[in-house]
């Protein structure tokens, strides 16, 4: 069955025709060419899919993308700055302590800092390790992300600051 | 850029036609460096570029390097073994001092100088205070050098790039998604294919291999959208489609008929599998006797050390991009061995292999063979078919259970020490079942057969690295038991286990510290001096057997390992050594084991990327702990069973131990690999650790908690709920017989003398304007109710058309078509013969229907609602459809005989108000068991299939509908306001609407919320008074591969760790109804079907499992979910 979704991605609204079983990562994909979010599994274990709906994270994989029809969806491609094109201060902060190296999770788990640093600012390296506990990374880059996960988390604070004054 | 292209200097060298450029040097003065190997997500090309801009003392920034293309690089074998910087960066290096050397001489020439004394920086070379960059050097010239292997380097004293850390340059692109990898190309014109493998998944041997298929049905997928080709060649079997979901659902929809493999060797006993797989001995090591050394020996151990199958896991599933170009073919690929997968290539498709362009992309980390190579071939042989470029993805199940898998290992140790504890004998046997995989295509198209490829990759790391004046160390070089390549750290790791283990044992025998023990036997300066830093450093706590240290229930220990990784063929190349010392607690009770801290020091020689060099250390020691506690590839019958992360868990950020690094430096010594070398003590030192915290030696990884608790003899194992699983089973079997047979002997005796009912003479369909707007929204209203589109409409098929096949215990039978068609629906149905149907069960010819149609409720519907519902139907868009012959088994099929159920069941009375009730209840008791027919699914049946007369919850159709009446019902915790909020939206805050009732609360969004309120009223005063009992405390159960499944494939959306997850459940699974039917199979049909839910309703969906499980872990899945979160019910 196919039907209209109007979504807004990254800022730009749109609408799509698209049947009711297409998922929101085939849809982001294959149809918008974002290739920020990535396959994996299918089956929302490895977290490389997650984009966020109206702020919150979502594993796009297992999302139809009829049922984020009206939402707001932020891919990784969304996070830089529109205006300057820099990088968001998680990117910033993932790029300062190298955590990546294949990179192919790596949308997931800034995607998930985004969220995380959103609800919690300053997280312990616990609340990280749980936060990240459903993310997969077979490269072993676990310790860099926490690091870079705890920088952002400083950035984050530091801005804001700016902004305070 | 004429000039540029015109301006160049080069070195290159000439293999046969083919001319290998190494460095290239351009007009504006950039570099462009070739390799042959590729970057596996490690970071070499940085490294790579630090060593060029070195010897050209030109910024790093100004240095690009091209990797992996084979149009464009030196074919310099597969990136494997730690090569990189170790062996293939040699040549480059020279290459990039050769061309420094001339732009000196050029440089001289230019500025008058002596060529002895002019210098370089920066990209320029200087005399005095004048400059001359290298661009204005070359302009205008084509200089072209074969590379001269003997012109000297950079003395590593005046190193300023080198040695120094530098940022990874493909950072930001992967930060950005702007990263191409190889799945996110999109080459113009592309198309999509998926492939359809064959059930010998993972297996490469045998004379079945790319001769089982017997046939595909090509009808069973024409006409699906975006079909563009169905393409078989032996056991290759793919489609084409224009979108890869389509091409996806169009695999899964064709029909393929394959010849049934023949069994795998039990691999649950590795042991003897292996042993007994045909196998030749090589002798690797016959240093003094063994034979005598053994017999001279005061002590001597035999020890056996098992490893096990593990999947490389690549987070992204291979992917590539084929173009066939007319003969011409472009392959856009990830693999690790460009070269090698262009000689496939050009076999499978018989084409010259330089007429091949493999492009090489980045993709996920590999970390060995994995079938990044495989689907190159796919992509190829479905361009060829169609003439278009094509992309295939595989899924995770096929790279999952394709994979060339890290093969098990067996090692067998012998050995004895002199009186004076000195080691005497040594003997290693290691059997390692693996070569480095065919290509996948190759085998299933039958351009190669299934023959046995023994190969000889076992000897990696064979010979201890210890004094032993007697040895014999033995390879045993065998094929593959199924599809087996090299992982990280090949077949090294486990031997290492297997000596580093060993070596704790004759340590432990002989009453000493394991270091001190180790560095009194070695004999390598270098690797004693390794040995002893990372000890000092580490806080090596000396220890001559196990401490035994308890905190409560915790276990603590510290264990040593040490390995010089060797690789590349007998006697091999030595890469960096390593050496761990880790801290390790068990939990005496749960099994579970810890890695606290793992510090590892590693010699490198030249570390040229000191913060790369950190990074891959860190990812061999989080990767391979993962490999030693929990990794294992388990094998049904004739195939591996992982499908997914679910059944191989990897490790995760829970786990992840604190790492700390000791980098000995030594910059005058030449680079060696650090790719896999931090991988190699790994095993060993934890099982050391183990050792030392519980005296428990750990010979046979994983080192998982349930082999843990067996080890220390806690056989308070995990939950045995199988056979009871199997048992319900068979109860369910029992009671369907035992309906079938009474409803048989019912229908026998009353047959014969059942009143016939006249058939209902055709009326025409009512003329448009006959009914009011009132009426149709009253009928609209009660079809909703009735939930008739649900049962009257076919998975896919037309809306109110028929033909949804209704599962019985005594047979199927097809839903009518509603339409007012009038040849297959109500069209030709008069008023009359349509109350009729709805409250006897008398169809218009005069014909039985069976009660699954719920007439037994719709009696009661009022006369004034039933005859809106008429009006609406025969409002809706006729569409023709013919229903299918029930299929009852007899005496049931004889419809008649319904007539006599009727007369015990049926009571077609209508709905008589209750006056002592409110209105609201009375209203709520008429919907719910009128139009709602709510007792049709959650009333118990008779073994006469007749409704009881409570709706205390039962199985409908594979799916369980819950109890609305009596304890069970009491025990969740119903109210009228939770019933308001699930009938009206599907969830409330302790249940979420799934399966059917997911489609009733859809359906019943056409109704006003008064009625929804009147039916919450009237439900929530059936149920009795009382707290809910469901969240009973939940038993503490013991981590074993169950629960590893439910944390890896379940927890993320059910236990989620971010609280905002947009995918994860929102009810509690201690809420969960199916968790509480009194059997699983809805359980069953859950994992199944998976929830798709309606698309009008704020619900979630959950993706189906079925391909997912074996039905062993199914029904241990199930026990483990009933005992965890409905502890208060009684086992499944």
């Amino acid at each position: 069955m196919a039907g209209t979704i109007k979504l807004t991605v990254n800022g730009q609204a749109l609408s799509l025709d698209a049947d009711t079983h297409l998922t929101l990562l085939d849809l982001l994909r294959h149809r918008l060419g974002l290739n920020g979010p990535k396959y994996g599994c299918g089956m929302a274990q490895c977290g490389a899919c997650t984009v966020l709906v109206d702020g919150a994270p979502a594993r796009a994989c297992v999302l139809r993308a009829v049922k984020a029809n009206g939402a707001s969806v932020t891919t990784l491609e969304g996070l830089p700055d529109t205006e300057t094109g820099e990088m968001h201060p998680v990117q910033q902060a993932f790029d300062e302590k190298q955590a990546a190296q294949c990179g192919y999770c790596i949308n997931g788990m800034i995607m998930n800092t985004v969220a995380l640093l959103a609800h919690n600012p300053s997280p312990t390296d616990d609340d990280i390790r749980q936060a990240h506990r459903h993310h997969l990374c077979r490269c072993g880059t676990h310790l860099e992300i926490i690091a870079a996960v705890r920088t952002a988390a400083e950035n984050l604070a530091a801005k804001t600051e700016e902004h305070a004054r | 850029m004429t000039d540029n292209h015109t301006s160049t200097l080069e070195i290159f060298r000439q293999v046969g036609a083919v001319r290998e450029t190494f460095i290239r040097i351009d007009a504006a003065g950039q570099i462009t460096a070739y390799n042959g190997h590729v970057d596996l997500g490690t970071g070499i090309e940085v490294a790579l570029a630090q060593i060029v801009a070195e010897e050209l003392n030109i910024p790093l920034d100004r240095v690009r390097v091209v990797l992996g293309n084979t149009e464009e690089v030196p074919d310099q074998g597969p990136t494997i073994a730690s090569e990189t910087m170790q062996i293939t960066a040699i040549p480059l290096r020279k290459a990039a001092a050769q061309a420094h050397r001339q732009l000196l001489r050029l440089g001289a020439l230019r500025l008058n100088a002596p060529e002895e004394d002019v210098t370089s920086t920066d990209g320029a070379v200087h005399w005095q205070a004048e400059r001359c960059d290298y661009g204005t050097l070359i302009a205008g010239q084509e200089i072209a050098l074969p590379l001269d292997l003997e012109t000297p380097v950079k003395d590593p004293a005046h190193y300023q790039i080198v040695g120094t850390s530098a940022p990874r340059r493909d950072m930001m692109e992967k930060l950005t998604g702007q990263q191409l990898y190889v799945h996110d190309l999109d080459i113009e014109g592309m198309v999509h294919g998926h492939v359809i493998r064959p059930p010998y998944a993972g297996r490469d041997t045998g004379d079945f291999i790319g001769n089982s298929l017997i046939d595909y049905d090509a009808s069973s997928v024409s006409g699906m959208d975006g079909l563009i080709d169905v393409v078989r060649i032996g056991d290759f079997l793919g489609v084409v489609a224009e979108r890869p979901e389509q091409a996806q659902r169009i695999a899964e929809a064709l029909d393929v008929t394959w010849r049934q493999p023949p069994p795998l060797p039990d691999l649950d006993d590795l042991v003897h599998s292996l042993k007994s797989h045909p196998s030749t001995p090589r002798a690797l090591d016959r240093s003094g006797d063994f034979e005598t050394g053994m017999a001279e020996s005061a002590k001597t151990l035999a020890r056996t050390y098992v490893w096990p199958y593990h999947e490389h896991g690549s987070i992204g599933p291979s992917c590539a991009v084929a173009d066939w170009n007319g003969a011409d073919p472009i392959v856009w690929s990830g693999t690790q061995s460009p070269h090698l997968l262009r000689a496939d290539l050009a076999m499978l498709v018989d084409l010259p292999a330089e007429t091949i362009d493999v492009r090489r992309y980045q993709v996920a980390g590999c970390f060995g063979r994995n079938c990044a190579d495989d689907v190159c071939g796919d992509a190829l042989l479905l361009s060829r078919a169609t003439g278009k470029p094509v992309r295939v993805q595989l899924t995770r199940a096929q790279e999952h259970l394709w994979e060339p898998k890290g093969a098990a290992q067996i090692m067998e140790v012998e050995g004895g020490m002199t009186a004076g504890n000195d080691l005497h004998a040594y003997a290693l046997d290691t059997w390692y079942p693996s070569n480095r995989g065919p290509n996948l295509a190759l085998l299933l198209t039958g351009v190669i057969s299934g023959e046995p490829r023994p190969a000889d990759m076992g000897d990696r790391t064979s010979i201890p690295p210890y004094r032993v004046p007697h040895k014999k160390i033995t390879v045993h070089d065998m094929a593959p038991i199924v599809r087996a390549a090299y992982i990280r750290g090949v077949s090294a790791l486990p031997n290492t286990f297997a000596h580093e283990s060993f070596i704790d044992e004759m340590a432990f025998e002989a009453s000493e510290d394991p270091v001190a023990f180790r560095l009194r036997h070695m004999t390598d300066p270098r690797e004693a001096e390794l040995v002893r830093r990372t000890a000092e450093a580490a806080g090596w706590e000396k220890h001559d057997g196990p401490r035994f240290r308890r905190e409560g229930r915790m276990a603590f220990g510290q264990g040593f390992a040490f390995a010089t990784y060797v690789h590349g063929t007998f006697p091999g190349v030595a890469a960096a050594s390593a050496a761990w010392v880790v801290d390790v607690s068990v939990d005496l009770e749960s099994g579970v084991v810890t890695l606290h801290r793992v510090f590892v020091g590693q010699d490198q020689g030249l570390a040229i990327n000191p913060d790369g060099v950190r990074q891959q250390i860190h990812g061999n020691v989080i990767q391979t702990a993962g490999r030693v506690l929990t990794e294992q590839v388990t094998f049904d019958e004739i195939t591996p069973t992982p499908k997914s992360w679910a059944t191989y868990p990897i490790q995760t950020f829970s786990e992840v131990p604190d790492i700390q690094t000791l980098i000995v430096s030594r910059p005058e010594d030449p680079p060696l690999g650090v790719g896999e070398s931090a991988a190699v003590p790994s095993a060993a030192a934890i099982a050391n650790a183990i050792f030392d915290a519980t005296g428990v030696r750990m010979r046979e990884a994983p080192f998982t908690p349930e082999a843990m608790r067996k080890a220390l003899g806690n056989t308070d194992g995990p939950l045995r709920l199988q056979g009871q699983a199997e048992a319900n089973d068979n109860g369910r079997r029992n009671k369907l017989l035992g309906w079938a047979g009474a409803l048989a002997g019912a229908l026998t005796l009353g047959a014969v003398s059942l009143p016939l009912h006249p058939p209902i003479q055709p009326s025409p369909a009512p003329k448009p304007g006959t009914f009011s707007a009132e009426t149709l929204e009253r009928g609209r209203q009660v079809f909703a109710l009735g939930d008739c589109a649900i049962c009257h409409t076919a998975d896919g098929g037309l809306t109110n058309a028929g033909g949804r096949a209704m599962e019985t215990p005594f047979g199927t039978v097809w839903t009518t078509n509603l339409t007012p068609d009038p040849d297959t629906g109500l069209g030709n149905w008069s008023y009359e013969a349509f109350s009729r149907a709805m409250r006897r069960g008398i169809s218009r010819d005069g014909s039985h229907l069976y009660p699954a149609f719920p007439y037994t409720s719709f009696a009661k519907i009022g006369e004034e609602d039933m005859f809106a519902l008429y009006a609406h139907l025969q409002t809706l868009e006729p569409v023709k459809a013919e229903t299918p012959t029930a299929q009852m088994m007899a005496p049931v099929n004889i419809r008649s005989g319904m007539a006599l159920w009727n007369a015990a069941y049926h009571d077609a009375a209508p709905f008589q108000p209750d006056a002592s009730a409110s209105e609201i209840w009375n209203r709520g008791k008429y919907l719910v068991e009128a139009a709602g027919h709510c007792s049709a699914c959650h009333a118990p049946r008779n073994l006469l299939g007749a409704e009881q007369s409570l709706m205390t919850g039962t199985m409908v159709d594979g799916w369980f509908a819950p109890a609305l009446q009596g304890t069970e019902a009491g025990a969740r915790g119903w109210t009228a306001d939770s019933l308001f909020a699930y009938l009206r939206t599907g969830l409330s805050d302790h249940a979420a609407a799934a399966g059917p009732m997911a489609e009733v609360v859809s359906s019943m969004t056409a109704l006003p919320d008064d009625d929804i309120r009147a039916m919450s009223v009237y439900l929530a005063s059936l149920i009795p008074p009382g707290a809910p009992t469901m969240h009973a405390t939940p038993p503490s159960l013991a981590p074993d591969a169950t629960h590893r499944i439910f944390e890896s494939a379940c927890a993320v959306c059910h236990d989620p760790a971010m609280p905002d997850l947009v995918t994860a459940a929102r009810v509690p699974l201690a809420a969960s109804a199916v968790l509480r039917a009194p059997t699983p199979e809805a359980f069953r049909s859950l994992l199944d079907q998976g929830i798709e839910a309606p698309v009008n309703l704020d619900l979630r969906d959950m993706p189906s499992f079925r391909n997912e499980f074996t039905s062993a872990q199914r029904d241990s899945l199930a026990a483990y979910m009933r005992a965890r979160f409905a502890p208060d019910l009684p086992a499944w």
